[in-house]
This record gives C-alpha cells, structure tokens and sequence, in this order.
C-alpha cells in the first residue's frame, strides 16, 4: 500500500506524541524509583521502633513515615464516610427522582463545584474554622475532621456523578421488570438497579478515595503540619504523605531526609497504582459478572 | 519470714523501675501525668529545636501529642493570638500592638542571626552592606560585577510573614527595597535548599541552619556565625521567641520552661542557636 | 406513588440540596469574609494593582496574569501532543498499542499532582538551570512544561472520546471514496469532533488554572508581571497558600477572599463553557 506523503507524516507525527507522552511518564516513575528504591526498608517507615509496637500505637514513631500514613488514611477513611451517604443519595435522586428543571439546575451546581480549584475548597474549609473557632468558644482548630470534611466536599461531585452515570446507563429492561412485577421505586432502586450498577459505583469510589490520597492543597489549608504522631482524636492535627512530599521538597535538612523524601513519594505513588487498579479490575469483574447473569435477582 | 521476703523483693522491683525513671527523666518530669494536645506553629527557624522537644517529650509520656507547624514568624504571632494555637514561635519581638491588641507574653529561649548565603560554588563570599542593598535593591544585576563569573544573581526571599525576613530587612538592608524579581520561598528550611541547589542564588537565612551546602557571606568584614553573634561583632542578631497568650500555664508551661532546662539548652546549642538567659 | 417512595425521594432530594448548598456556600463564604475589603471600595484597585504591602499595595494583577500565563503555556504545550496521541489510539491503532497507550493514559490520571511536583523540582528544574544558563530554573518554562504534562490526559481523553463519537458511516464514506488518512482527519473527524475537542480544551485549562502545587514548588513565586519564559511567575493558587499563613485581620489575608473569589469565577467561567460546547457536541 503506498501512502501520501500527509499520511506519513500524520503517522510519524502520532508516533512521535504517544512516545513523547510514554516516555514522559516512564522518565518520571523510573527517575524516583530508581533514587528511591533504596529508602524501601522498615526503618523508612517505622524509624527505629519495631514495627509492631509502632501499629500497636504501644511508641512513638520519628523519623519514619508512619505517622504520615496513618494520617492519610484516617484522612480516606473520615472523607469518604463523610462524602459517601451525601454523594450516593444525591446520585441516585439525579438519576431516579429529580424532574427535569431540577436535575439541570442541580447538575449544574454539581458541575461549578467539580470545578472548584482544591485550594479555595481549603481556604472555604479553613473559613469554616475560624466561624466554627468563633462561635463555639475557641474549641475548633484547624484539625482532621475538618480536612476530611473539605476533601469530602472536593470528591463529592466525583461520586455523585459516577452514581449517576453507572445508574442510568443500565438498559431499560432491566429497569422496568421490577416494578412491571409491583415493586415500589425504593425497593426496585435498592434490589435491583443498586446491585446492578455496583461496579461503576466502586470504581467511582475507589477513585474518589484516590483523589483524597493524593490532594495536598486542601489539607495544607486545613490542618495538616509537620510533625503531630499518630493523630490521637479527629479533632487533632496530623500529618500527611503528600503533605510530607510537598513540605520535604524543599524543607529537607540533608541527604537522608531527601532519601526520605524519595521514599514518601515512591509510597504514594504505589497507594495510588494500587487503588488505580483494584478500581479498574472491580470495574471488568463485575461487570463481567452482571453480564454472566442477566437477571441479578 | 517469707512475707518480709516478698516486701523486700518489692521494693528492690520498684527501686529498679522508679530509679532509672527519676534518673533519665531530670527535666522531663514536668510532663508526667500531662494527657493533653500541644499545637505549636510559626517560625521555621525554631522548627528544628521544637521537633527534637516534642520528640523527647513525646517518647517520655506517650499520651502527650504535640503537633508543629511552621508558616513564619507573622503567622504564629497571629494564629496564637486568635486561639488556634498554644504557642506562636516568631524569629522576631512582637510588635508592642500585637502584644498589647492579643495579650501576648513572649518568652525568649535562643539567640540567632540572620545570615546572607550564597551557593558554596560562588566564588563572591564576601559583601559590603551597600553592594547586599544594591543587590537586593536589583541595581546589581551580575555576578561579575563583585568578581564572579558572568551570570545573573538569583536572589531568594522570603514571604511577608517571616521574622526572617523582618530582621534582615531591617538590620541588614537598612529597610531597603528587595526587588519584585526575587524568587519567594516559605521557610529557612526551603532557603537552604533554594540556595543550595542554585550556584548563582543570594539568599538570607537562621544562622543555626547554616552547614556546609549554603556559604555565609562575609558581611563587612565579619563572619556570620554563633561565635560572632555570641561576641556581639555580627549585628544582625535576633532573639527566638515562643508567645503564649496570657501566662502559660500546664502543659504549655512546662514545654516552654523545658526549652530552657538544662537539656532544652543543650538541645538548642546541638541545633545550632546560643541559649537565652 | 407510595409512602416509602416518598420518604426516599424527600431523603434523596434533602441530600441532593445539601451537596449543591455547597457550590453556592463556598461562594457566599468567601464573599462575606471579603466583604470589608469590598466595602472599602476598592475591588477595582485590587484588580489592576500590584501587590506591595510594604507600600500599602494589595493588588493581585500580577498574579492573575500568572495563572493566566501559566494555564495557557501548559495548554500550547499539551495540546499538539494530546491531539497525537488521540489520534494514535483512535484512528490509527484502536487496538493494541493504541489499546495500551489509552490504559497508561488512564493511569496518569491517577498519578498525585505532589509527585510530578516533586519531579519537576529535582529534575526539570535542574535541567532548564543548565540548559538555560540563566536563573534559577524555577520559572515559568519549567512550570508549564510540568503542567502541561499533568492536564494531557484531561485533553487526550476528551479527544479520544469526541474522536470516537464521529459516525463511522462517515468514516467509511471517505474510505470508499479513497480518501488518505489525512483527508478524513481534516475533513471529516476534525470538524465533527471540534465541539467535543473545545470542550476537553476548556475544562484542561481550567484544571491548569486551578493547580496549586506545580505553581506553588516550581515557578519561583516572584510577584512579577510575566514577562518571559524564564522568569518566574506567581499564580493566585500559590499566592493564596503563601499568604495563607499571615495574620487574620489583615488586609494581606482578606485579599486572599478576593483571590478565592476570581479563581471560582474563572473556573466556573469555564464549566460555563465546557457545558455549552459539551452540548453542542451532543446535538
């Protein structure tokens, strides 16, 4: 086949894009993994305390990232508990209740608040604070549950929009045999339409628990710091791993802390990888699964 | 018979867990019993200091937690003021309005200066007053001009909250102008790397942060260092402040007099700052 | 519709109200807590001026300029190589290669923003220091480069999907009539995809806009109207959390209200337009 000389040149041009994009990406992994590949020991993580004692919270930990990863995940685990009921709910009213008029408002609104930069929902949640420190006697601080509070805000638009997506993409027949045989809405919603659109949901979510992972111009508003341990109640201030990143980049005292840093970034990076598949895998295996049985009741 | 046995064999265990205790503790024992929270923020040139006390404090009595933060001088005098945390550290006095509109008391524990710093590959180690303001200023652009190699200087400052930048701004620049050019960076801690990954940056910084990637610069004739700021020949000195809204009390107290404890002295000198008297 | 439904749907639509209150509740914060600085009157001196505290000067012109600088450069810089690569996994190899090249797209997605900030600072800024042999390497160049990067995939994505939504009868029309590849990308997939391709464009700009850390750890953060690639730059996002910190009643820290203000404008400015090209795509 002979091919015109725009073609070549479109082909060259497309090769030469992905491989820029690729090799981009691969330069960045392969730049931290290799200067941080070393810092992957116990004592990255735990200091010098054994490893036990540091998760049975029975000492301290300096100097390692643990409290830093405790801190995150207290952090994934608040926002979404926070985030979750607020974000399904108002998924499935888009995608099952709301009249027209109201749906377009409310997408719309939906739609500014995905767009909000993360750092003016940190400086919202951090208003908040200072309302909150005001009128109730100086007893709120910058603190967890107010980062999570604010993640939450950032990842809601996120979840109630893959609810929405995953709940209204399902094909009519299912849709309508339920209720064909008497079911109310609620039970139709809970029983069938629900459980079949699982897989978009978790992915949705697990997502969304990503983006709680990796935000950093939130919680650097609203509560994270330096050095607090393992945060003993939500009401306390803690540390972060993209926190850490950030604050070490340029705060770092010396070689063995940059190392630390190294290892800090290699850590998340892997949390995410992690999460980024677990999400993608439930997407192909539930969905392989809800094709298998084509009547999930 | 037996019974005086099981005393004395009691009291030899107890001996052997309290002994030590009282031994290691010393300053520490202020904190025994202490179950609450301790938030500190401000100043990055008391980080270091801060960090290793909350370390040992922390280790010796687990139920204390204390958080740090940094976000300069301006920061901690005001956050401390509103409430949001115990203790306000600023590398700098706090104004007699801020004292007066919050309530402050301030505690001085170290003594510091604030150093000009170059990258140690620059060959320009040492500077007039005039030739650091014109710098500053912008109306000295390069390097050569000062006998270095032919490329523009880098200059780094800092953010309008930092004590840091107060003191040398005003002990060293004469209040002069800082160019609008100079790269902005939030904290000691991020100078020191700015200036020490830059061969053609200027920067200024805590005389205890200095070590051997950044080079202090001669400042007419003197040597910023702890001995010149101790003898009082480097002029472009501060004092290192921890504020306390209203007189300290509990918990935040007995950190504050720990900093001037025998071993909260020696925790100052090992990072670099001369104790307060 | 029976009682329970109705429970449901008042619970549903409680939550639903709840979630939009907060879209408007950051908006209306902000306002109150920069409602002084707006009573002073002068919004319009804080839109044009420059900022110098020292001098009584609160303005953040230097730093919109900035975010709009910096949003743009990463968008020129993104741009070619998103269309490429869109047009690899799309037309040119949909499967295989371009199969995997979509998945590591999809990955990238997830990659933190802190690490390709903390990249740039340990190795593009280094290199652009050497390279350039002047300043410091934190600067704007540097920052859009890396922003670039982190907003390909928004842009490779929503191009591959407006790509993939030209009808292939269309496709197939221009096959038959012997039609060279190039021919049907400018022809046929450019036109009907463009809608499509404005709207990712948008929302990528936006994302760049409202990116905090790569600003914030590599462009230097001079306050200085921009005025060459190697100069270095604040944006509002990095302005906000470099102020963050000083003191509450002043002025310094009420103009970051106002900061806040004009980056929601902006965004929404966007989502404005990304929805209304978003339709036109669907119609």
């Amino acid at each position: 086949m002979t091919r015109s000389v725009p073609d070549r040149l479109l082909s060259f041009f497309s090769w030469a894009c992905a491989l820029s994009l690729i090799s981009a990406l691969f330069i960045i992994i392969g730049f931290l993994v290799l200067k941080g590949y070393k810092a992957l020991t116990p004592e990255l993580i735990f200091g010098d305390v054994r490893p036990l004692d540091a998760l049975l919270l029975k000492r301290q930990v300096f100097g390692g990232l643990f409290p830093a990863m405790a801190g995150t995940f207290f952090l994934i685990l608040l926002s979404m508990a926070l985030a979750l009921p607020l974000g399904l709910a108002s998924g499935i009213y888009l995608a099952e209740f709301a009249p027209s008029g109201t749906k377009r408002v409310l997408s719309f609104l939906f739609d500014i608040l995905s767009g909000i930069p993360s750092i003016v929902v940190g400086l919202f949640g951090f208003s908040i604070t200072i309302f909150l420190h005001h009128y109730f006697g100086g007893r709120i601080f910058p603190c967890l549950l107010i980062s999570a509070l604010s993640l939450a805000f950032l990842v809601l638009p996120y979840i109630i929009r893959t609810t929405q997506i995953a709940l209204e993409s399902l094909p009519l027949s299912l849709r309508l045999t339920a209720p064909a045989l008497g079911a109310t809405k609620a039970r139709n919603i809970f029983y069938v339409l629900l459980p079949s659109s699982l897989s978009g949901i978790i992915s949705g979510l697990i997502l969304a628990m990503g983006r709680c992972a990796e935000d950093t111009a939130v919680i650097m508003l609203t509560g994270a710091v330096a050095t607090a341990g393992i945060p003993k109640s939500v009401f306390s201030g803690f540390e972060a791993l993209p926190f850490y990143i950030y604050y070490m980049a340029s705060e770092y005292s010396g070689p063995p802390e940059l190392m630390k840093a190294y290892g800090a970034a290699l850590i998340l990076l892997i949390l995410c990888t992690v999460l980024f598949v677990f999400s993608h895998g439930i997407k192909h295996l539930l969905r392989a699964k809800t094709q298998y049985l084509p009547n999930p009741l | 018979m037996k019974n005086s046995n099981c005393v004395v064999k009691l009291a030899v265990l107890l001996m052997m867990v309290l002994v030590p205790a009282f031994c290691l503790a010393g300053d520490l024992d202020a904190f025994k019993g202490e179950k609450q929270g301790l938030k500190i923020s401000g100043g990055t040139a008391h980080i270091p200091v801060m960090e290793e006390a909350a370390k040992r404090i922390m280790s010796f009595n687990p139920d204390i937690q204390i958080t740090i933060a940094g976000g300069g001088s301006g920061a901690g005098i005001k956050q401390v003021g509103e409430g949001l945390v115990d203790i306000g550290n600023s590398g700098r006095k706090a104004t007699d309005e801020e004292i007066a509109k919050y309530g402050l008391v301030t505690h001085m524990w170290a003594i510091d200066g604030v150093a000009p710093v170059v990258n140690p590959k620059n060959k320009v180690k040492a500077l007039s007053k005039e030739q650091l303001q014109d710098i500053y200023a912008g109306k000295i652009t390069g390097w050569k001009d000062l006998g270095g190699e032919d490329r523009a200087i880098n200059i780094y400052t800092r953010d309008e909250s930092s004590g840091t930048r107060e003191v040398f701004w005003e002990k060293a620049l004469n209040k002069g102008e800082i160019s609008g050019k100079a790269n902005v960076v939030a904290s000691n801690g991020a100078m020191k790397s700015g200036v020490a990954n830059d061969p053609y940056a200027i920067g200024y910084m805590s005389v205890g942060y200095l070590d051997e990637s950044v080079a202090p610069v001669v400042l007419d004739t003197v040597t910023p260092s702890i001995a010149t700021v101790k003898s009082g020949e480097y002029k472009v000195s501060r004092g290192l402040y921890s504020n306390t809204k209203g007189e300290a009390a509990g918990l935040v107290k007995a950190f504050i007099d720990y900093l001037s404890s025998p071993e909260g002295r020696k925790i100052v000198m090992e990072k670099g700052f001369i104790p307060a008297d | 519709m029976d009682f329970q439904d109705r429970v449901f749907r008042t619970v549903f639509f409680g939550a639903s109200v709840l979630s939009a209150g907060v879209t408007v509740a950051v908006l209306g914060f902000m306002i109150l807590l920069s409602l002084p600085v707006l009573k002073m009157g002068f919004l319009w001196e804080v839109l044009t001026s420059p900022w110098s505290p020292g001098r009584g000067q609160f303005g953040i012109l230097p730093m919109m300029a900035g975010t709009l600088a910096l949003a743009f450069l990463s968008l020129l810089v993104s741009l070619p190589v998103s269309l490429g690569c869109a047009f690899f996994m799309e037309i040119l190899h949909p499967r295989g290669a371009g199969a995997l090249l979509k998945k590591l797209v999809h990955f990238m997605t997830a990659v933190p923003t802190v690490i390709y900030g903390f990249v740039g600072v340990f190795l593009l800024v280094p290199l652009v220091q050497e390279f350039f042999a002047y300043g410091s390497g934190m600067c704007i160049l540097s920052a859009s480069l890396m922003l670039g990067l982190v907003i390909s995939p928004t842009l490779i994505l929503f191009f591959s999907e407006s790509f993939s939504r030209v009808p292939q009868h269309y496709l197939n029309a221009v096959d038959s009539l012997g039609g060279t590849v190039f021919q049907k990308l400018r022809h046929v997939i450019l036109p009907q995809a463009w809608p499509g391709m404005l709207t990712g464009m948008v929302l990528a700009f936006g994302r760049a806009m409202g990116d905090t850390l790569i600003a914030l750890m590599i462009s230097g953060n001079a306050v200085l109207m921009p005025s060459s690639l190697l100069d270095s730059t604040r944006t509002l996002t990095a302005h906000i959390a470099l102020i963050f910190a000083a003191d509450f009643d002043s002025t310094e820290f009420k103009i970051l209200f106002i900061s806040g203000i004009v980056l929601y404008a902006m965004t929404s400015l966007g989502i404005l337009f990304a929805r209304y090209f978003h339709k036109r795509a669907l119609s």
